[in-house]
């Protein structure tokens, strides 16, 4: 057996771990400056509308099957062009990296280290990426599922609010509206972004192709869940108008918490939250690196894995200023979005009309 | 790394002479037509004039031929000889033949026409009977025993079990495993090391039970061992093992033929050597060295509840003194109000920052368990006293160290010492070093970052093919029965997934009735 393969449950552990990341923190703030008290129903919305671009992300894989996207983007749009796009994707996954990485520095510089250097955070976190994935996909898949029962201390501390929750701040449901709702879900669908790991990692899967659509849609919809289970519980901890003044509202309502052991529990929900940062980030810096390894014609992704790390550590330290991490916040999620949720179904309907689908493929 | 690099134009020359060596051995066959003197003076030749090289010449009474012996007395029991060679020849006293000499010394008889393997035979303990048919010769063993007794070995001593211990002696220690496990399927295979120091070990394995691959890996890589000299199992270790750079011990040590005969029947691979009671199983994963002997004497529940306390001792003795040093010097707002005020008063006078205050102690730590190491018991107790209590209660008056350093000190000291194994102590030990400087530069994010690379490392590290943290990563539900938990024998029904055996199913069927 190759020994690069991963199974299907391991798939499940990397789309449930690639996509818990930066987002979570600031993901009640986000959608409730837009659709208000409204925004767990844009979430759920945003949950359905993945499950479309997991599908097609899915179905193009299952016509090129354990080929990555760098291998089936020339299959579908020629070689040259192909080439271009290899670029734009290698570019943007990279780009997320980099979004990940200064978004971990600006929560970890506000909650955590106040006076440590930026350029300190990033590089540990990089240097850490870079270590994880000059290994195979196997080795790293195996530390995520390692990691994952991690979550389960970030659900409780969670749990923990509901001895103080009050209803009755969801109310009136669907008051915003429902084009605004829909129109606010764009940014859920951000943080739930990391389904699309599976276009790189679906080449490595093993099982069969119905086990690993349930597999990534599950895992999709677990973490729906999960966020909608975390917004929901914020917007009936805190009052409509506490929430506009709190970014991170899930830190905010932790940091109300003490226990007669521990008395900032916020701190203990960041340190495992750093770890679920961190493994996204590994997540996307190995695509990102599987992409310069088919730029280059490199024989390994590990002999560009440390080009990559360092480029997104030195863009990462760029933004300095709140106002400048925003504005790199909203470009880069547009594209990603755009990039990562809706072109994949382009490129599904591109191989479709051309009838570009490699022997050996199921033809169901 | 280039110093690392050993000069290729040497290894060439080392094989020339390999190969001169070789020729040298070839010509030296041409013996048939020498006379017996000139033979002993020939196979003598690749000796230097050491003088425990005896030659002994016989005449038998009734026969006018000649009878030699040649032994090494330093390695041979001159009983043996007297016994089993000179008093059977004179009571007989008619020229031999293979048939003839058989029916007198009955054990441990060979006939060779080797004479390129004198040499060998020589240092094997053998006594060698040439006659003056020059053609061949007879070899007799007659090693001497100087061997201590079986006694349970001190690091690894239990409360309840067997307490026999491997000695240094090769055929003993395979006589305890043997004992262990009377199987026709249990099959050793004895190895020669070191060109010049032949030292012999021996590989175990269960056949039809263990992977023949890893089976074939093991034995490979001894025998890709070239040296001189081979002396300590130590050296074997670092010649196979696979990642030569971890702390982490990937073979382990043991000096227990149970523990030997129950992981050769999970399906591993042992070696047992003939110069040190120490045998060595592979491939282990981390857990095994969290197992104890003691475990399976216990009643399962509180071997559970012991595994689970060692587990926790591993992290304790990793991360506390680093969770410590970054509570104390980044995130106060942790620990409760109550708490601050304590720690506050106590550490209010300290002059030094956390981390060096920490390293002095723990280094402290280090420095008496060194020195008490080797001292006989009744020294050591005065390091102990000396080095505890003196010191100890002295540097907090001082004001060098807080109290509370020192209760976390101690702590991590006794939570170290709680693995079973030696080596995986000492890798815990060495590692908490690294936690401690970076819990003092980035607080609880340094201890986050380490503890994700410590985790990788031991998710990408393999041994002998088999993942090091097996059965959690990659997770194998079956297989934490004897991890985490020590589930009952009946429940231990399969041997462990990730050493791919031949008969994934032990057959344990045992309770069977209580199902009626």
């Amino acid at each position: 057996m190759n020994s690069h393969t991963i199974t299907h449950r391991q798939l499940f552990f990397l789309v449930i771990q690639t996509q818990i990341g930066v987002g979570v923190l600031s993901l009640p703030y986000t959608l409730f400056s837009k659709a208000k008290i409204d925004g767990w129903i844009s979430l759920f919305m945003a949950g359905i509308f993945i499950q479309f671009s997991v599908l097609a992300i899915w179905k193009l894989c299952d016509r090129f099957p354990k080929q990555t996207i760098y291998e089936i983007l020339p299959k579908i749009m020629g070689k040259k062009l192909g080439y271009v796009f290899n670029a734009i994707y290698t570019i943007h996954f990279s780009f997320i990296s980099i979004l990940i990485l200064i978004m971990y520095n600006s929560i970890v510089g506000k909650w955590i280290l106040f006076e440590t250097p930026h350029w300190v955070i990033i590089f540990i976190m990089a240097a850490v990426g870079y270590y994880v994935i000059t290994s195979s996909p196997r080795e790293i898949v195996r530390f995520f599922v390692l990691v994952t029962p991690l979550l389960i201390i970030l659900f409780i501390l969670i749990l923990y609010a509901y001895t103080d929750v009050h209803l009755l701040y969801l109310f009136p449901v669907g008051h915003t509206g429902i084009l605004t709702i829909i129109k606010s879900s764009a940014d859920a669908v951000v943080a739930l972004l990391g389904f699309d790991a599976a276009l790189v990692f679906l080449a490595y899967s093993n099982a069969s192709a119905a086990r690993n659509i349930k597999v990534i849609s599950f895992a999709s919809f677990c973490i729906t869940i999960l966020y909608g289970f975390i917004v929901f519980t914020t917007y009936i901890f805190f009052n409509p108008k506490e929430i506009i003044i709190v970014p991170e509202p899930v830190l905010y309502m932790l940091k109300a918490f003490s226990f007669s052991i521990i008395e900032r529990t916020d701190l203990i929900f960041l340190s495992v939250w750093i770890i679920s940062v961190a493994t996204s980030f590994v997540c996307y810096l190995f695509i990102a690196a599987k992409g310069v390894q088919t730029l280059f014609g490199l024989k390994e992704h590990q002999k560009g894995a440390p080009y990559i790390a360092i480029f997104c550590a030195v863009i990462a330290i760029i933004p300095d200023d709140k106002l400048e991490v925003m504005t790199w916040n909203k470009y880069i999620t547009m594209t990603s979005v755009f990039l990562s949720a809706v072109f994949p179904i382009v490129l599904l309907v591109i191989a479709v009309l051309r009838k570009k689908q490699e022997k050996g493929a199921a033809t169901s | 790394m280039t110093f690392f690099k050993k000069p290729k134009k040497l290894i060439t020359e080392a094989k020339v002479e390999h190969d001169i060596q070789k020729g040298l051995n070839n010509k030296s066959t041409v013996v048939q037509n020498l006379n017996l003197d000139e033979l002993l003076t020939k196979v003598k030749e690749p000796f230097s004039a050491t003088e425990d090289l005896v030659t002994q010449e016989v005449e038998l009474p009734s026969d006018t031929s000649r009878i030699a012996l040649l032994y090494i007395e330093s390695i041979v029991d001159k009983q043996l000889v007297q016994s089993m060679i000179l008093d059977p020849l004179f009571t007989t006293g008619k020229e031999i033949t293979f048939e003839s000499f058989k029916k007198m010394a009955s054990i441990d008889l060979k006939q060779e026409t080797d004479f390129n393997q004198v040499p060998k035979f020589l240092l094997q303990s053998n006594t060698l009977v040439f006659t003056e048919d020059t053609t061949c010769f007879y070899t007799v063993s007659t090693p001497v025993k100087t061997q201590r007794d079986i006694t349970e070995p001190d690091n690894e001593s239990i409360v309840r079990g067997a307490h026999d211990g491997f000695v240094e002696n090769l055929s003993t220690n395979l006589a305890l495993v043997r004992k262990k496990l009377r199987s026709s399927k249990l099959t050793i295979k004895y190895l020669l090391l070191g060109q010049e120091s032949h030292m012999k070990l021996a590989l175990l394995y269960v056949d039809q039970i263990a992977n023949p691959e890893l089976v074939k890996e093991v034995e490979k890589r001894v025998k890709s061992i070239e040296a001189d000299a081979v002396y300590a199992p130590g050296n074997v270790e670092e010649s196979i093992e696979d990642k030569p750079f971890s702390f982490f011990p990937q073979i382990l040590n043991t000096e227990r033929p149970d523990r030997v005969a129950a992981n050769l029947m999970e399906g591993r691979v042992a070696l047992l050597y003939d110069t040190s009671p120490t045998a060595h199983i592979m491939p282990v994963n981390f857990f095994t060295f969290y197992q104890s002997v003691d475990d399976y004497n216990k009643r399962w529940h509180i071997s559970s509840f012991f595994r689970f306390i060692r587990i926790m001792g591993f992290f304790i003795a990793l991360g506390l003194p680093a969770i410590y040093i970054s509570i104390v010097s980044f995130h106060y707002e942790v620990i409760p109000f109550d708490l601050i005020l304590l720690i506050k008063s106590s550490l209010e006078d300290i002059p030094y920052p956390p981390l060096v205050e920490a390293l002095l102690m723990e280094l402290t730590i280090e420095f008496i368990r060194e020195a008490s190491i080797r001292l006989p018991a009744r020294i050591g107790s005065t390091i102990a006293i000396v080095g505890g209590l003196v010191i100890g209660d002295a540097v907090v008056k001082a004001g060098l160290v807080s109290n509370l350093m020192i209760i976390v000190v101690a702590v991590t000291a006794i939570a170290a010492y709680i693995v079973p194994s030696n080596e995986m102590s000492a890798a815990v030990r060495i590692l908490r070093f690294p936690f401690m400087v970076a819990a003092a530069t980035l607080g609880f994010l340094g201890i986050v970052f380490g503890f994700l690379l410590l985790l990788f490392h031991l998710c990408r590290l393999y041994t002998f093919g088999s993942p090091y943290f097996a059965p959690i990563a990659p997770l194998n539900v079956k297989d934490l029965k004897d991890t985490f938990l020590r589930a009952p024998f009946w429940k231990q029904d399969t041997r462990p997934q990730d050493l791919n055996t031949q008969k994934p199913d032990n057959r344990n069927h045992t309770r069977k009735w209580d199902k009626s």
